[in-house]
């Protein structure tokens, strides 16, 4: 380790950080906005689930970086040719994350909300909607985390991310910088890991001082191999 | 008042559920639907708000076809329980038991006052309780809320689906009295489900008895039902012991109370021996000057003892159990009795002083007199006792 090269290059290592942070956040909350209607849609309409799994799941199997090489030719070297990848897998984890958010509300307890005179679209709203917070957030953390580490190969294709020390440390035989690159993504996917968590106890009160679980969240292949 | 007329759900697989049913729901009673599972008795229920809709027949809340209503809005003037509460788990009791006033457009600091009310009425500390969650209560404190909550918007019609089965007996039984008191207060036309017939005996003024299939096998008082059963399903639906059962609808006031027996310690034994020769007693009760009961004397042991001694020297057989003729039913009245070593039971006024003493022979006449009246279709008078259970 040269630590003096980490105070020398502070403009572009925060420039870099900043960069990744931007790549990892935006296709979650993308998929999120997205996956909020389609997973209602599911839920509603039990016989799409089944294909929209199918499609999200053989997506998810995609290398990113595959991905990436096909949509330059659309949208060229900048942002957008990562985004849309990495929101497409953000649609894979966060659309099963809302439908079996809904699902897990019990059944009494959507029933007592119609028979006491809720319609159907305040009932999703005001009842099932903050019940799937937990199980919905749940999913959140794995996207942004993946999103977040996925974001760095967007550097291959020259959209900068934390992944441009990685690539220049390896081609420079200088470890200082692959070591750097590889702490502040861990860094930054811990940073917003805790913060969503933060942002659930804050909207989930009602769970405080008993055992949380998850819910039933499909488990997905780790991100990391993709790269 | 709450009508079916010959209402029928069949699903699509063909099931029968409820097959033209007529019933009749009369305003400010309860009246409980019993039978086994698979009988339509919540499917009945669940028509009222439209939870279920009916293939065929109509059903009329206040005159009015519940088919015609805008759903939510029929459902928003019916109060609903349920056995496993349906309270939601994000909200706290108080916003909880505010839902209905809430989608009915009242402010919140309204809606939360009404909540605070209705928590003192159901027995709950407004003060502890209200901004607690669901989860952080107990289950009779949970289907209290949930009582509470249905009671919220003050609808005329409450529906309850076996709202007491899912808590222990003694917590049942507690809530079961909740419900009678409730009710003598507040006077709802409830319809409550149940499976078990000893809960609709206890709180029913009418109960309806479902056999499988969807059909109705009787409908009657609790009394009428012990007394007469409609037919073998009913005899046996009702189960053991019915004749000792319907005594609890029978008031003990009509019994005939044995007085000239009831004797103050200071009496001799010569005179208690003449008493008792002459009204025929083989016991006599001996009572302090405040008229408390002190013990019974058997008669052949003042036998033996010099005419002048006074009763108090006496051996005294003590009184156990006592019964309030005001209050008790004949089938209190005839457990204290069987209960007493001198097949004897003593009658007390509401301060525990003697009113006199009753025996079995006593208790025959007037258990007679009580069913003969029934039968005749003279509604017995006694007042339901919420203390007293009906087991």
């Amino acid at each position: 380790m040269v630590w003096s090269w980490i105070p020398q290059n502070w403009t572009s290592i925060w420039q870099y950080t900043l960069d990744n942070l931007l790549l990892g956040l935006l296709p979650p909350i993308i998929g999120l906005i997205v996956s909020v209607p389609v997973g209602i849609a599911c839920v509603l309409w039990g016989w799409l689930y089944p294909p929209v799994l199918s499609l999200s799941s053989a997506i998810y199997a995609l290398p990113s970086l595959a991905l990436f090489v096909v949509l330059i030719d659309y949208t060229g070297l900048g942002n957008l040719t990562v985004i849309i990848p990495l929101t497409l897998f953000s649609l894979c984890i966060l659309i099963p994350a809302v439908v079996d958010g809904l699902r897990s509300v019990q059944e009494s307890v959507r029933q007592a909300a119609t028979a006491m005179g809720f319609t159907p679209v305040r009932r999703l709203v005001q009842v099932e909607l903050p019940l799937a917070v937990p199980v919905i957030i749940a999913g959140l953390r794995i996207a942004v985390v993946s999103s977040i580490s996925l974001a760095s190969v967007g550097q291959l294709i020259g959209v900068p991310s934390l992944g441009y020390f990685l690539i220049d440390g390896f081609q420079r035989d200088f470890p200082t910088e692959i070591y750097l690159g590889i702490a502040l993504i861990i860094a930054l996917a811990l940073i917003c890991d805790v913060i969503l968590v933060s942002v659930r106890r804050l909207l989930t009160p009602w769970l405080r001082g008993r055992q949380v679980s998850a819910g039933p969240i499909r488990v997905l292949p780790i991100t990391a191999g993709r790269m | 008042m709450i009508t079916f007329e010959s209402v029928t759900k069949r699903y699509a697989d063909g099931t029968v559920a409820v097959d033209s049913l007529d019933l009749e729901i009369p305003d400010g009673q309860i009246m409980v639907l019993v039978g086994p599972s698979g009988c339509g008795k919540t499917t009945s229920l669940r028509m009222i708000n439209r939870l279920v809709e009916p293939t065929s027949g109509r059903i009329l809340v206040d005159g009015q076809n519940v088919l015609e209503a805008n759903a939510s809005q029929l459902r928003r003037g019916i109060g609903y329980v349920i056995q496993q509460t349906g309270l939601f788990p994000h909200r706290t009791i108080e916003d909880n038991i505010a839902t209905v006033p809430l989608l009915n457009g009242v402010s919140k600091r309204q809606a939360r006052e009404r909540a605070r009310e209705l928590m003192q009425l159901v027995g709950l500390d407004a003060d502890t309780m209200a901004r607690r969650y669901p989860f952080q209560l107990s289950g009779g404190q949970q289907q209290r809320v949930g009582v509470a909550r249905a009671l919220a918007a003050d609808p005329p019609v409450l529906l309850m689906d076996e709202p007491f089965s899912a808590v222990d007996p003694i917590v049942r039984a507690a809530l079961q009295d909740e419900l009678i008191r409730l009710q003598a207060e507040l006077r709802k036309t409830v319809v409550l489900v149940t499976h078990d017939v000893e809960e609709a005996i206890k709180v029913g003024d009418l109960v309806a008895v479902f056999r499988p299939g969807g059909h109705l096998a009787q409908v009657a008082t609790p009394e009428r039902l012990l007394g007469a059963p409609a037919d073998d399903y009913v005899r046996d639906f009702v189960g053991f012991d019915r004749g000792i059962r319907r005594l609890s609808f029978f008031p003990a006031a009509g019994l005939a109370l044995e007085t000239q027996t009831v004797l103050p310690g200071t009496t001799t034994a010569g005179a208690a021996i003449e008493v008792a020769r002459r009204e025929g007693e083989p016991w006599v009760l001996v009572i302090s000057a405040g008229r408390e009961p002190l013990g019974w004397v058997a008669v052949a042991d003042l036998e033996g003892r010099p005419d002048s001694s006074a009763l108090s020297e006496a051996r005294l057989t003590s009184v156990e159990h006592t019964f309030r003729p005001d209050t008790d039913s004949l089938r209190a009245a005839l457990d204290a009795t069987i209960l007493s070593r001198t097949e004897r039971a003593v009658a007390v006024d509401e301060r525990g002083q003697v009113t006199g003493t009753t025996s079995y022979e006593k208790l025959r006449d007037a258990i007679r007199g009580a069913e003969d009246a029934a039968d005749r279709g003279e509604p017995p008078a006694l007042a339901r006792h919420p203390a007293e259970q009906v087991l």
